[in-house]
């Protein structure tokens, strides 16, 4: 176990007070227990004072590491204790810098760690670590973390410093180990500054849109270089049914992500790290026993990988892992951290790309209610027919959310009129077909127009199949009126019962039971007749009508129609204006409650 | 360490050694089978104790607790400045004793 202290060669000699900043690094790795790492850090104080830290200086360092040390003591779990505690310490004129490696899981550090209570007997470590140095930071790695903790100088004649020890073999040992503990923290250092160039760039690249993959291939291709891996795999995770898929490897076309990490015994290593939301190490198969499963010409042994879930807003998006050949070295905590700032990147971007589909998908969705919207229209005459005696007016509206509502009225004959109103079930393009299939159907069968049972059987029977394949039915009521017998005949599939009133005030109600079209091939559907007298009203609609909601969700129902069409001071009135003041009372039920179904009626009235 | 009873129902502790992790909660116990039921005064002399740590700290709060208990004070003897300015650096100054600083 190493404990030495070193400084670059420019100290040997009485120091000049214009040098440079001198820079004194030292590493040693104590066994994971509290006697070790105290040793460990009486040795750190020791190197301290040689670098010509105060006496308090010094205390305060101890004390900060002796409970950091205590901590990574204390938490250590399974295999974690079996692993040493490093400390490595970085002094230069103007401050202290130590970054302690621990093995156990980590936690959050906290950003203001505060007292316990004056009598609780433990709590106090974090506060004292953090009263005793200038910043601490602790980075997180799978299986390792790195608390960093710093500190300045007090302001002092530099210079006036503990002396070198004079066996030159031992200090060229010492110098050795120096250089390298400088070149690995160097090369951190550098790579660290690699990935925030590298980021600088993809941010400049995200204005510019193009393609995700060709994107994310750049960016893990630039993760390999800076975290010194060989391999790289990323899957995206599927909810429907849960699976990770293949996303892109690094390089690309990489056997590697079907050879190995698919392999039986690792296939559910990244299914594992996205479930329990930690990194995982592993050791990929390599060639040996393998039957040619090596990777790329490795030796078959000396293998680590690396996998990393990652997630947006607490969701899982996936994983990346990194494998590296031929050594059994593990990833470093910073190329760790360069793993989680790379991903963290890639998922946003993921992420992203992901919004962005969804809002084209609804804008896709918006599009086609509007295609929906325009056939309704185009269903609705642009005008009623004038056949006196009868007077008519009609109004449908449509919910938000297109459904399949229309009506028709046509001539039928001297004297005669033949109405239809029609709700098909279903929303958007595929019920405003059908209605427009429907309304052409009952076009062609004119001549059954004064038998309204007959006509809606032979319908039903001809539009079964369609209907039935498509899973759609469609409610019809059909009202034949004749002027010249002072009647009306009715026939209904399904559809709510038309309203009848005399002109003396008298309610009927027209029930006849039928099935929608579309359920059985073979209905047959009964016809009504009803007196309809100079001055009596007929109002056909659709269930919209009577399902208007108010503000506090009831119904408008059909008491309130009846009682609206019974109005004696309506009576009188003509179909327009009558069809406005029906208009007028809906909206006076609803205040603004938005539609939920189409609202559509027609009124007819027998003018004496 | 060392116990001496200065006064009657005054036990008073020194030569006590630095305080962790490592042994904390061992200084505490061999302190606490030492106290007599009748002891009203416990005294630690950390005068040679030249290092503490939180536990240490710890064990302190766990032997003024078991002195109240038995109606009796902790006072703590000389305390070194690098343990003084821990005592107050965690404000334990104020709950505990300190004599001879």
């Amino acid at each position: 176990m190493p404990a030495t202290a070193a400084m670059p060669p420019s100290e040997s000699a009485p120091v000049a007070p214009a040098s440079p900043v001198r820079l004194a690094a030292w590493r040693v790795d104590a066994e994971c227990a509290y006697a070790p790492v105290r040793d460990a850090t009486r040795s750190a104080r020791a190197f301290m004072e040689a670098q010509g830290l105060s006496r308090a200086e010094t205390a305060a360092w101890e004390l900060a590491l002796v409970e950091a040390a205590n901590n990574a003591v204390q938490h250590a779990t399974g295999p974690g204790r079996r692993q040493p505690v490093r400390f490595e310490v970085l002094c230069d004129e103007r401050g202290v810098e130590v970054r302690l490696t621990d093995h156990t899981p980590g936690f959050d550090w906290p950003d203001d760690p505060s007292l316990p209570e004056p009598e609780s007997e433990s709590g106090r470590g974090l506060f004292l670590i953090r009263a005793l140095v200038d910043a601490t930071e602790y980075l997180r790695g799978p299986g390792a973390n790195v608390l960093v903790l710093r500190r300045m100088r007090e302001l002092s004649e530099a210079g006036e410093r503990g002396g070198m020890r004079d066996d030159p073999q031992e200090l060229a040992q010492r110098l050795a180990e120096c250089e390298a503990a400088l070149t690995n923290m160097t090369s951190e250092l550098a790579s660290s500054y690699e990935s925030l160039t590298a980021l600088f760039r993809y941010s400049a690249e995200l204005g510019a849109g193009g393609d995700l993959k060709d994107f994310a291939g750049r960016l893990v291709s630039d993760l390999l270089l800076v975290a010194g891996a060989d391999h790289a795999v990323v899957r995206l995770f599927h909810p429907e049914p849960p699976r990770l898929e293949l996303f892109l490897t690094a390089p690309p076309g990489d056997r590697f992500a079907d050879d190995v990490l698919l392999s039986h015994e690792h296939g559910c290593t990244e299914c594992q790290a996205l479930a329990t939301r930690q990194d995982i190490w592993f050791k990929p198969v390599g060639g040996d026993g393998e039957g040619g499963r090596s990777c790329g010409g490795a030796s078959g042994s000396g293998l680590t990988g690396i996998c990393h879930p990652f997630f947006a807003d607490g969701k899982p998006v996936g994983t990346v892992s990194l494998v590296r050949e031929g050594s059994d070295q593990s990833f470093t905590a910073a190329q760790i951290s360069l793993l989680h700032t790379f991903v963290d990147f890639l998922g946003i971007q993921i992420t992203n790309a992901r919004l962005l589909e969804a809002r084209t998908q609804a804008r896709l969705v918006e599009r086609e209610l509007e295609i929906a919207a325009e056939i309704q229209r185009a269903l609705l005459p642009a005008s009623l027919p004038s056949c006196p005696p009868f007077e008519l007016a009609a109004s449908a509206e449509a919910a938000r959310q297109v459904g399949g509502d229309f009506y028709d009225a046509r001539p039928a004959g001297p004297g005669g009129l033949f109405v239809v109103i029609a709700d098909v079930m279903g929303k958007g393009v595929p019920a405003a077909f059908f209605a427009s299939m429907l309304r052409n159907a009952v076009r062609c069968l004119q001549p059954l127009y004064a038998h309204p049972g007959r006509l809606l059987t032979k319908l039903n029977r001809g539009l079964f199949e369609d209907l039935s394949r498509v899973d759609m039915f469609a409610t019809v009521q059909v009202a034949y009126l004749d002027a010249v017998s002072a009647a009306v005949v009715t026939a209904s599939a399904g559809h709510s019962p038309p309203l009848l009133c005399t002109a003396e005030g008298r309610m009927e109600r027209v029930d006849a039971a039928g099935l929608p079209l579309g359920i059985e091939p073979g209905t047959i559907y009964e016809e009504t007749r009803m007196p309809l007298a100079p001055g009596s009203w007929a109002l056909l609609y659709t269930d919209g009508l009577t399902e208007a909601r108010a503000p506090d969700g009831a119904l408008f129902g059909e008491a309130r129609l009846t009682a609206w069409l019974n109005r004696r001071e309506g009576l009188r009135a003509s179909a327009t204006a009558r069809r406005d003041d029906l208009l007028r009372t809906l909206a006076g039920y609803r205040k603004g409650t938005p539609a939920a179904d189409d609202e559509t009626f027609i009124l007819v009235c027998h003018r004496p | 360490m060392k116990t001496h009873q200065p006064e009657p129902r005054t036990l008073r502790v020194t030569d006590l050694p630095e305080m962790t992790a490592a042994n904390a909660t061992d200084v505490r116990d061999a302190v606490r089978k030492v106290i007599t039921p009748d002891c009203r005064t416990l005294q630690l002399d950390l005068s040679q104790t030249s290092f503490l740590d939180s536990s240490g700290l710890g064990a302190l709060v766990g032997l003024h607790k078991t002195m109240r208990l038995q109606e009796g004070i902790l006072q703590i003897l000389h305390p070194t400045p690098a343990v003084m300015q821990l005592l107050e650096l965690t404000r334990l100054h104020r709950l505990l004793e300190i004599v001879g600083t």
